[in-house]
């Protein structure tokens, strides 16, 4: 399994981070896989240049063939993009390749890299 | 030789460092062309109906404010920045260009061709076609020239003289018809309260044509921009099929304050449309019936007639109204000096009454709802919840200066101290002082109408109020019907315009705003200005409160109350709860009490406003069982203090 965020805001605005279980990345569980995001260094995804992501902010979880965001009572909320006004994450929502969504001042978005399509998970 | 990315660049650095975020990116890249002084970015986002302020300030409020802990030294650039530069240095060697010749162009079309970026999905929120704009922008010459306009402006006879435009106002009108010959125009509408100018203007197409007549509204930039976002977002698609829509771009230009909006009539297709007229011109005699069969139902259908049960505490709905709550001078914080109070959501009636005169406070997590940049003053609100919640307990903070940090709307302030200066009681006194009371404003009791005795005092009243719990419904609400925004069309078509407030939230507060308006307008000219003819006119709003009839010999007393009973009766219809009118009461003294606060509305309408204010108050107080007030169970609060 891989997968490719792309930051979307800040200083590491355009930055690709891309994690695989090839490389031991995130936690699997059976066919439940998981990756930390936070300011923390020992999160999958480190957001270390964001001081209003608290350390262990969020999580992406692949599960039942497709991405949920969970929020992990961070301080500052986590956010998906809305037209009117950004919808808080409360406890854990299923979200979209290409959909952004927010930590603390980043704005990130899952890629929809040509490596990733949900095929290769089965 | 100049080099204009050398003046992007700096206007890049200096927002960078304004909004505490050190480093450079895409959004400090294209903030940096906006404010080139007639650029060519600035200028192609005026053609999509926006201008460089708004635009600056909504991709503030996406990017938030930094912090001002540096985390790295100098201004390094974004990784998606530096592939913004990379195309735009392709692109100028394209055009045979060295690297140092990049054009604002060159850079614009490279943020276009990466499409990711901040600003451009702003732009997206903001509804503009970014692949229109991309092709405007090719279409340029690299050295970009403003356009020319002309269009000539003729004035009916029946356009008054005294209702002069200034010259901003007609190079907005020229705007706004580009293209057209001319434009003649009819008359202005004797609009609303607030600074927006009305127009009913017919233009002549190039080949000489009239076209139907338009209403153009002018008013300052960011209101305008608001407005064309709230239609989109609340009014478009939930309009009856003939009426006034907003069916072009806001008209805007760089250097004007205001800016313009065209309403085109959609009217039926059989026969020649006259012009659209205002409801006032049907009379007292006519508008009450045409609110009923025409109106309520024409718009009814997609607004108060779908409403859903919406229990509400009354600040919630209508704090937003009144006057600052607080006018603070913006201090930096003194370590030795602490605030004397902290004010921070929820906000208590007991805290905001130890405030005095003097004290250096600290408000906490309120949220910038607008900015004065050449005055200095930024207002600050609630910025939680509903709508009309987020613009409650506003607070005025004067002193700021706005060249060193930027302040944008809807920006959350964490923090910030200064020394009161004014407060609402205040304001709201200043503006009854104004109407020559001859009793004593801050008596308790308003004087002069003996069947209604004791009449609370609604300037001093009012703050118990605001924490009433108020069973009502919700829907979506005008948010400022009066007179001046309804016309009438051909076969008496209902049309609404001004929908700089339209939103979701209490339906009764349109029908307590037109109520508020009709007083001033039928009922004051018909019993008179003076404060015993006010007292007259507050007897017979008594009576229809009461449901009795108006004890006058004069049958046009009568006849002056007509639009007022209709108006009772389509709110009737509205209540939550059949003959429990409190919430309508509630409504209406809050509407009320606002109005006194507009120099705009003449001073008659003004003294009798507070008198139904203090009616207001009085039903809600002298007779809980028909206003709903009774019970706790009922309300949810304690009743209403005596």
């Amino acid at each position: 399994m891989k997968v490719s965020l792309m930051i979307m805001s800040g200083v590491d605005d355009g930055k690709v981070i891309t994690c695989s279980t090839a490389n031991q990345d995130g936690n699997l569980e059976g066919d439940h896989w998981f990756l930390t995001l936070g300011r923390r260094d020992d999160n999958d995804i480190c957001l270390r240049n964001d001081t209003f992501a608290s350390r262990y902010h969020a999580r992406l979880h692949w599960r039942d063939g497709r991405w949920w965001l969970e929020d992990c009572s961070s301080r500052n909320g986590t956010y998906i993009e809305d037209r009117v006004d950004d919808a808080r994450v409360l406890g854990t929502i299923p979200i979209d390749v290409n959909q952004l969504f927010c930590l603390g001042h980043t704005w990130l978005r899952i890629q929809p890299d040509d490596d990733y399509s949900p095929d290769r998970y089965s | 030789m100049t080099n204009p990315l050398r003046d992007i660049l700096i206007n890049a650095r200096q927002e960078s460092i304004r909004m505490q975020h050190y480093y450079i990116g895409v959004e400090h890249l294209f903030i940096g062309m906006l404010a080139l002084q007639n650029g060519l970015t600035g200028a192609l986002i005026e053609e999509q109906g926006l201008t460089p302020d708004y635009l600056i300030d909504a991709i503030r409020r996406t990017t938030g404010k930094g912090v001002k802990l540096r985390m790295w030294a100098g201004l390094p650039n974004s990784p998606r920045a530096d592939i913004v530069l990379s195309i735009a240095n392709d692109l100028a060697i394209e055009r045979g260009k060295d690297v140092d010749q990049i054009s604002e162009r060159d850079l614009l079309l490279a943020v276009m061709e990466e499409n990711d970026s901040v600003p451009l999905r702003v732009l997206r929120k903001l509804n503009v076609d970014t692949a229109v704009l991309k092709r405007e922008a090719a279409n340029r010459q690299p050295k970009y020239e403003g356009r020319q306009s002309y269009v000539q402006i003729e004035f009916s006879p029946s356009f008054s003289a005294l209702d002069a435009l200034n010259d901003d106002h007609l190079f907005i009108l020229r705007r706004m018809f580009y293209g057209h010959d001319r434009i003649r125009i009819e008359k202005k509408l004797a609009g609303g309260y607030s600074s927006a100018v009305l127009l009913l203007i017919t233009p002549t197409n190039s080949e000489g044509m009239e076209e139907a007549p338009v209403v153009a509204k002018i008013d300052a930039q960011d209101l305008i921009l608001d407005e064309a976002q709230r239609y989109d977002l609340h009014v478009r698609g939930s309009l009856p099929s003939l009426t006034a829509r907003l069916e072009d771009k806001p008209t805007t230009a760089d250097a004007c304050e205001v800016a313009g909006l065209r309403y085109t009539f959609v009217a039926p297709p059989n026969g020649r449309d006259g012009s659209p007229m205002s409801v006032r011109e049907l009379g007292a005699e006519k508008i009450g019936h045409w609110l009923k069969s025409e109106l309520f139902p024409t718009f009814g259908k997609t607004w108060w007639m779908q409403r859903h049960s919406y229990r509400f505490q009354v600040w919630s709905e209508y704090d937003y109204l009144l006057p600052p709550v607080l006018t603070i001078e913006f201090q930096q914080e003194d370590p030795a000096n602490p605030p004397k109070h902290v004010l921070r959501d929820p906000i208590r009636r007991g805290k905001l009454a130890e405030i005095e005169y003097g004290d250096v406070i600290a408000i906490e997590g309120f949220t910038v709802q607008r900015v004065f940049r050449d005055k200095g003053i930024v207002h600050i609100a609630n910025g939680r919840g509903s709508d009309a919640a987020k613009r409650a307990y506003k607070i005025s903070v004067r002193g700021m200066n706005l060249s060193d940090a930027a302040y944008y709307r809807g920006e959350p302030i964490e923090r910030i101290v200064g020394r009161v200066w004014k407060n609402r009681d205040e304001l709201l006194h200043a503006s009854a002082g104004a109407i020559y009371p001859d009793f004593d404003t801050h008596a308790a009791i308003l004087p002069g109408i003996p069947e209604a005795d004791p009449l609370p005092n609604p300037l001093t009243g009012y703050t118990a109020l605001l924490e009433q719990y108020v069973n009502g419904t919700l829907s979506k609400i005008h948010g400022d019907l009066h007179l001046g925004n309804v016309l009438v069309g051909t076969h008496e078509a209902p049309f609404l315009i001004d929908f700089a407030e339209a939103r979701v939230g209490h339906v009764l507060m349109d029908w307590a705003s037109l109520e508020m308006s009709a007083l001033a307008e039928f009922v004051v000219p018909v019993y008179g200005s003076n404060w015993e003819s006010v007292r007259e006119a507050a007897r017979g709003l008594y009576a229809i409160n009461r449901g009795e009839t108006i004890a006058s010999s004069n049958p046009d007393h009568d006849a002056a109350f007509r639009p007022i009973k209709a108006i009772r009766s389509i709110a009737g219809e509205c209540l939550n709860t059949p003959d429990k009118w409190g919430e309508y009461q509630v409504a209406l003294a809050m509407c009320s009490l606002r109005a006194i606060t507009w120099d705009t509305m003449s001073v008659g309408g003004r003294r009798l406003l507070l008198y139904t204010a203090a009616l207001a108050f009085h039903e809600l107080q002298s007779r809980p069982s028909r206003t709903g007030f009774d019970t706790d169970t009922d309300m949810g609060g304690t009743p209403l203090e005596t």
